[in-house]
């Protein structure tokens, strides 16, 4: 059996539908994947979630889906085989009512990849199957069949929302009640958006390093480029906990940056780089540490998209963050 | 014989590779390491060697000659799984995050890792994933099924995501599915 990694074939719509990508997707079932830092930005599932409603998609979310498990195994805590079990365990249920997975989160994504990529290493799929079907020993019965295998040849593929995004933005174009009224953004892609192993083919990683720019041109904005553009938020598999001072200087140096170009917000494709560039209380701990308050607004690109969608503020952008001047951006963007 | 063959031979008897192959029993994806040309193009472009004494080609150096210390140097602490270094490597098939969390396992299966003390945020992140599924109190979506929340727990046996608890003092979660499961043998 082949252990396919699941990743949507993007060249290949392109190919097989040249005028309109948006076309593959229609009568697809879309489900969009539970990423557990969405809970702080509730913006970035609706965003999403509304703009495939206004596109005449099919969207629905998995009950059954877990977390992703990412973050425990990057400290250790479980195996590969384990990590891989928790995957295998999600997409199956999430292939049983889906075609097509959508996911916000560069860890989320990342970790959905990776999972299946363990799988072909012999050792890892043996001992994920051992715990799956120790698993069904534990359950007692399986409540459907398969529920419990390594997934062979499913149905199922895995796009990345700003891949998604950026294959059908001619359309998401269409859909946008306001533009970016030529405000200067600053772009941050994220390390597991840029770094995996498929941009490992260089026209690959240059196409892909520049879809956040080519989307907020056609928006109407200006992207500015910044020292430390490809550098990482400071979440760093959560060194932002474990050794947090060290970590804030990445994260001061990137926020700096972006300001010292005059940027009047950060755009990213990620709850997690989101997290750590506008947690309130890592900008109060920076300030005390480098004595310096920053104050750029981040963004994630679903809640951008809402906003220029002309969705209400409290829907587009959570009350909980009071991330410096977003109702600022809010304003300018959706005024008449 | 030349001086810098001489010199080369010299050096190459330095390395050995016993660690190694213990250290990739497991893993044997890291034995691809034995490929690096030692050029420094990760260290260049990694995060964690703009803030502390992390150099991932000194890591591997340690490696492949045997020099088993690496296991006590907190430097491995800091990588930030990137995975820059990993496109960046002209070589085709080294993974250096994996090799870090390979390191970082055999670190901790021998006592120098982090002690659980600095691991407190992983302690409630881990009973949040153990009993509802997400790592964070109060998801967006509610909970996680009861059977699905004992599905995890099964994968999770023996993982040092329940260890944590252990050494925290705090006890095992256990799933009303767990109690449910209980009280039918009971019964």
């Amino acid at each position: 059996m082949e252990i396919d990694n699941l990743a949507l074939n993007l060249d290949k719509i392109k190919k097989d539908y040249p005028d309109n990508p948006l076309e593959f997707f229609k009568g697809k079932r879309l489900c969009l994947f539970k990423a557990c830092l969405e809970k702080y930005f509730p913006g970035v599932r609706f965003g999403m979630e509304n703009l495939l409603e206004a596109l005449g998609l099919d969207v629905s979310v998995c009950e059954n889906q877990s977390c992703c498990s990412g973050t425990f195994f990057q400290r250790n805590l479980i195996t590969r085989a384990q990590f891989a079990a928790i995957n295998e365990r999600n997409l199956n249920e999430i292939n049983r009512q889906a075609d097509i997975l959508l996911v916000s989160c560069n860890g989320c994504y990342n970790s959905l990849l990776r999972g299946r990529d363990f799988l072909k290493t012999p050792e890892v799929k043996r001992k994920t199957q051992k715990i799956l079907d120790g698993v069904k020993e534990e359950m007692g019965s399986e409540k459907y069949p398969g529920q419990y295998k390594i997934l062979e040849n499913p149905n199922l593929r895995i796009v990345h929302d700003l891949d998604f995004i950026y294959l059908i933005r001619k359309e998401v174009l269409n859909t946008l009640k306001y533009d970016l009224k030529g405000l200067k953004i600053a772009i941050h892609y994220g390390c597991h958006y840029l770094n995996l192993e498929r941009d490992k083919d260089m026209d690959t990683y240059l196409r892909d390093s520049f879809k956040l720019e080519e989307l907020v041109r056609l928006f109407g904005g200006v992207p500015v480029d910044y020292s430390e553009r490809e550098a990482c938020c400071g979440w760093g598999a959560s060194q932002i906990v474990i050794h947090p001072e060290d970590a804030l200087q990445i994260t001061y140096n990137k926020l700096k940056s972006a300001e010292n170009v005059d940027a009047c917000f950060l755009l990213m494709p990620c709850p997690t780089c989101l997290y750590t560039l506008s947690k309130p209380e890592f900008r109060e701990k920076m300030y005390e540490i480098f004595d310096e308050k920053l104050e750029i607004a981040t963004i994630h690109l679903n809640e951008l998209i809402a906003i220029l969608r002309g969705c209400e503020e409290d829907r587009c952008v959570t009350l909980k963050r009071t991330t410096p001047r977003i109702h600022f951006i809010y304003e300018t963007i959706t005024q008449e | 014989m030349d001086k810098s063959t001489a010199k080369k031979i010299a050096e190459d008897e330095e390395w050995s590779y016993d660690f190694l192959e213990e250290l990739t029993e497991d893993v044997h994806e890291n034995r691809n390491i034995i490929q690096c040309i030692s050029c420094g193009k990760c260290v260049g472009e990694c995060p964690a060697s703009k803030i502390s004494n992390f150099n991932i080609r000194k890591v591997i150096q340690k490696v492949l000659k045997g020099d088993r210390s690496v296991l006590k140097d907190s430097d491995i602490w800091y990588c930030f799984l990137c995975e820059r270094c990993k496109r960046v490597c002209p070589k085709e098939g080294i993974n250096i995050p994996l090799l870090i969390i390979n390191l970082r396992n055999e670190s901790f299966k021998k006592g120098y890792g982090p002690k659980y003390n600095d691991l407190t945020k992983y302690v409630e992140m881990s009973e949040r994933f153990l009993t509802n599924g997400t790592v964070l109190d109060d998801p967006l979506d509610g909970v996680l099924s009861e059977d699905r929340v004992r599905e995890l727990d099964k994968i999770c046996d023996f993982a040092r995501i329940k260890y944590v608890f252990k050494a925290s003092g705090k006890k095992l979660p256990e799933t009303k599915a767990k109690h449910k499961k209980t009280s039918k043998k009971e019964e």
